[in-house]
């Protein structure tokens, strides 16, 4: 049984909590002993926001630390950069490629730099807004990079543990759009 | 309908929040009430149980503040019914009051008081260790350590809290309260006894006869229940060969479980979910090993008493604790492997880490694009350069706190619930340059109303501006008194702010719409006058619903959501929408021009009214 560890980074209202329950669940229901951390409360205001999400055998704590993680999903650069000493040596990062400066901050880093500093490890960069918008609804941002990170085949998951997930959740047009944005992170990994 | 996330028969398995858990675990233990008051990383517990208390017959609410929600508790308890009063650490705080006179009475129905605690200050004002909370009031401590054992834990509780006729505090912290693992349900037990009141007025009354008695009483029942929880299935000891033996409860059983695993080591773990009192005869055999190792956060409340048992009992055990582990902030698996090694003289290294070469902004929470906050400091700021003068601001707990950061910078001080009118009272008495304080409505009704009285009462100047977005919105939007709904949405009167206040014997009462600046700098300017010239505190009640709240609710109907641009070719490169203003949707771009990023824009349209070269204008979007 593979142990996995997985950060997810990004700006409080993102979606990344959704992000790691919908994992979480899949990887439940395939029987793993799963371990969701998150941070609420203030976080929701635009704050710097991290999901953990751990899974295996044996004790799980809600914490992933430093050289732990074997897949970083970064919703945005800043957050995805200010993770990246958790990422394992050989881990892999999936990046939105979108980058929100913190408001009224002096010197914030150019995408070019930030995209140098994800290059020294193995990352996939996504345009998931265009994906999103593609898909029906720029809220539909998360779907895309969970599908962009199952298509890593870091995590023992496919396209249809969550699909069988999503139409538990959803219904209508929410679920059409929720399925064509993680079909669509999906594909734009495997290319 | 989706099903409510704690509803299920036995056996059905669920990816719960901890504070999910207990709720569940609360629901199998057939409470008749939960009450609260909203407070991260405890805001969960109610709003799972308000989604099945209809059908369980539970009374649920949302309370002004948590001396009352623990005061209802009691009541239930009273008439032999099982309640369920949860609250963020320092929420505890307000409801000491009760909560240590509660220690003595003791309980007839189960009465659970779940403090959740926020070791790392996440979104707290400290970081207080409520098990010490639990010595003090002579009221026992019990922390689970992983989500099911949250639920399994709160349910039996209530059978203790029974047995003993002792209320319990049930505390978590924050990577409890909310980390998601898998639950295994259990049996529901619906709430089905008589309500009736045991009159006993010489167990509830307080008073001189009965006191040094009760308290006797409690001591006596203390160490009867220490005896006990050695058999208690929640304090649990994994033994291997060896004569060193770890302490430890909560979530950092998780991290010392790691921690051995990674290190390769096998050490005997002492587990104790009773933390206050110590499981007497648990707490002797881990004594008997040669080296004690005490994991626990922040402050050394087993150790401690480990250490005073150790004396007492003349055993020699080494023990270490807080010389190892860090008593400020939270433990984690590094942390404890780091302790561990050198309790033990291995050497340890950390695993190497790929570290960003260039320098990361800091990204603090901001209040949200749209908020009427934004536009209540932009005008009071405006407000006082016309006045000439510079305000102490005193801020309080709510989102509104988020002032504090710049560019506002409008935040002398922020305290705890309601400290602002009363710090601000203080402040007043001497200041020559006026006191200006911002409170929440939610913070209003929970612990400012006695202070604006006072205000009144003793006369004392004070601008209280109330920044009334009609819900609790830090924690996720929790209706109050002033929201005109209850924990269901289901519709209750609504208790105005302004006619509180007026009630109280304030005469200077204005009522403005938070987006209309000019409208807002001006009551702000009589104000100051006024309350110079009078001698009295002056309210100005700020009023726009919470902009997140306004666009969830929009999103959920379908409707379309305005959106506002900068036209380039008038926008003049002042800064003030961006610089002083503030918004998060607007920002700079590469080439320094300033943008609106139309995602995050809710269409407020506030910035179009302070642009000085009207280079702001709504555009058409359909969705
Ligand atoms: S949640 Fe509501 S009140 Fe809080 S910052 Fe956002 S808009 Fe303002
Ligand atoms: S209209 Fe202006 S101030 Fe309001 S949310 Fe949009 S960009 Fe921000």
């Amino acid at each position: 049984m593979s142990r996995r560890s997985v950060v997810i980074a990004g700006v409080g209202g993102q979606g990344l909590i959704t992000i790691g329950s919908v994992l979480g669940e899949a990887l439940m229901a395939k029987n793993y002993n799963v371990s969701v951390g998150e941070i609420h409360g203030l976080s929701q205001r635009g704050g710097s926001v991290a999901v953990f999400l751990k899974y295996g055998e044996g004790a799980v704590s809600p914490v992933v630390t430093q050289g732990e993680a074997d897949l970083i999903v970064g919703l945005e650069l800043i957050e995805t950069v200010r993770r990246l000493p958790l990422l394992k040596r050989d881990g892999s990062v999936v990046v939105n490629d979108f980058l929100l400066p913190p408001p009224a901050s002096k010197s914030i880093p150019t995408r070019g730099e930030l995209l140098s500093n994800l290059s020294r490890v193995k990352s996939y960069v996504v345009d998931a807004r265009e994906l999103a918008l593609k898909a029906g609804s720029e809220i539909a941002v998360n779907m895309v990079m969970l599908g962009a990170a199952l298509a890593t085949k870091i995590l023992d998951l496919d396209i249809p543990d969550i699909e069988n997930l999503l139409s538990k959740r959803f219904k209508g047009d929410v679920l059409r759009v929720n399925m064509e944005a993680l079909r669509l992170g999906y594909q734009s990994i495997k290319e | 309908m989706v099903k409510a996330i704690i509803a299920g028969s036995a056996g059905e398995k669920k990816l719960l929040l901890g504070n999910e858990a207990i709720a569940r675990g609360a629901l199998e233990a057939g409470i008749s009430s939960a009450t609260a008051y909203p407070g991260t990383p405890s805001t969960e517990i109610i709003e799972a149980i308000a989604e099945v208390a209809r059908d369980y017959g539970i009374y649920v609410e949302w309370s002004t503040n948590e001396k009352v929600a623990l005061e209802i508790g009691i009541g239930v308890s009273m008439m032999g019914l099982r309640a369920l009063v949860a609250m963020k650490h320092v929420g505890l705080n307000v409801a000491s009051d009760p909560l240590m006179s509660l220690g003595y009475t003791g309980v007839i129905g189960g009465l659970v008081v779940v403090s959740a605690d926020d070791p790392n200050a996440h979104s707290s004002q400290n970081e207080q260790d409520n098990r010490i909370y639990g010595i003090h009031a002579n009221i026992p401590v019990f922390e689970p350590s992983t989500v099911q054992e949250a639920k399994d834990l709160t349910r039996e509780l209530f059978d203790l809290s029974e047995e003993f006729q002792m209320s319990v505090i049930l505390r978590t912290t924050t990577r409890l309260a909310h980390s998601r693992s898998q639950v295994v349900f259990g049996e529901v037990v619906r709430p089905n006894r008589e309500a009736v009141f045991h009159r006993d007025p010489e167990k509830w009354a307080l008073l001189p006869p009965y006191n040094l008695a009760k308290h006797r009483d409690v001591l006596v029942k203390l160490d009867k229940l220490s005896e006990h929880l050695s058999s208690f299935r929640f304090n649990t000891v994994e033994k291997v060969d060896g004569d060193v033996a770890v302490v430890t409860s909560g979530v950092a059983y998780n991290y010392v479980k790691e921690a051995l695993e990674e290190l390769d080591l096998a050490l005997s773990v002492f587990k104790l979910a009773s933390v206050y009192p110590l499981p007497r005869k648990l707490a002797l055999e881990a004594l008997s090993y040669g080296k004690v190792i005490v994991v626990e956060e922040l402050e050394p409340v087993l150790e401690w008493q480990l250490k005073v048992l150790a004396y007492e009992e003349g055993m020699k055990a080494e023990i270490h604790g807080k010389d190892l582990f860090p008593r400020v902030g939270e433990l984690n698996k590094e942390l404890v492997k780091a302790g561990l090694s050198r309790a033990l003289g291995i050497r340890y290294e950390a695993p190497p880490a790929v570290m960003p070469s260039v320098e990361l902004p800091r990204r603090p929470p901001v209040l949200c694009p749209g908020c009427g906050h934004r536009s209540t400091y932009y005008a009071v700021k405006i407000a006082a350069q016309r006045l000439r003068v510079k305000p102490v601001y005193a801020n309080d707990i709510g989102c509104y706190t988020l002032g504090f950061y710049p560019p506002y910078q409008m935040a002398d001080f922020t305290w705890s619930m309601g400290s602002s009118i009363g710090i601000g009272l203080g402040i007043a008495r001497f200041s020559k340059e006026p006191v200006v304080a911002f409170i929440g409505d939610s913070t209003f009704f929970h612990a400012g109303i006695p202070a604006l009285i006072n205000a009144v009462y003793n006369r004392t100047p004070m601008l209280v501006i109330v920044m009334d977005n009609g819900i609790t919105a830090m924690t996720g939007h929790q209706p109050h008194p002033g929201s005109g709904v209850g924990v269901f949405g289901e519709e209750k009167p609504a208790i105005r702010i302004e006619e509180v206040a007026r009630a109280a014997g304030v005469k200077f009462v204005e009522v403005v719409d938070a987006y209309d600046i000019i409208a807002m700098r001006d009551a702000v300017e009589r104000a100051i006058k006024y309350m110079r010239e009078a001698g009295e505190p002056a309210v100005i009640v700020s009023r726009r619903p919470c902009a997140l709240m306004v666009l969830r609710e929009k999103r959920r109907r379908g409707e379309s959501i305005k959106r506002y641009t900068v036209m380039k070719e008038k926008c003049i490169n002042c800064g003030i929408c961006v610089d002083r203003f503030a918004c998060p949707a607007i920002v700079r771009e590469g080439d320094g021009k300033v943008t609106i990023i139309p995602d995050l824009c809710t269409g407020c349209g506030v910035c179009a009214t302070i642009c000085p070269a009207k280079a702001i204008r709504e555009v058409e979007v359909d969705e």
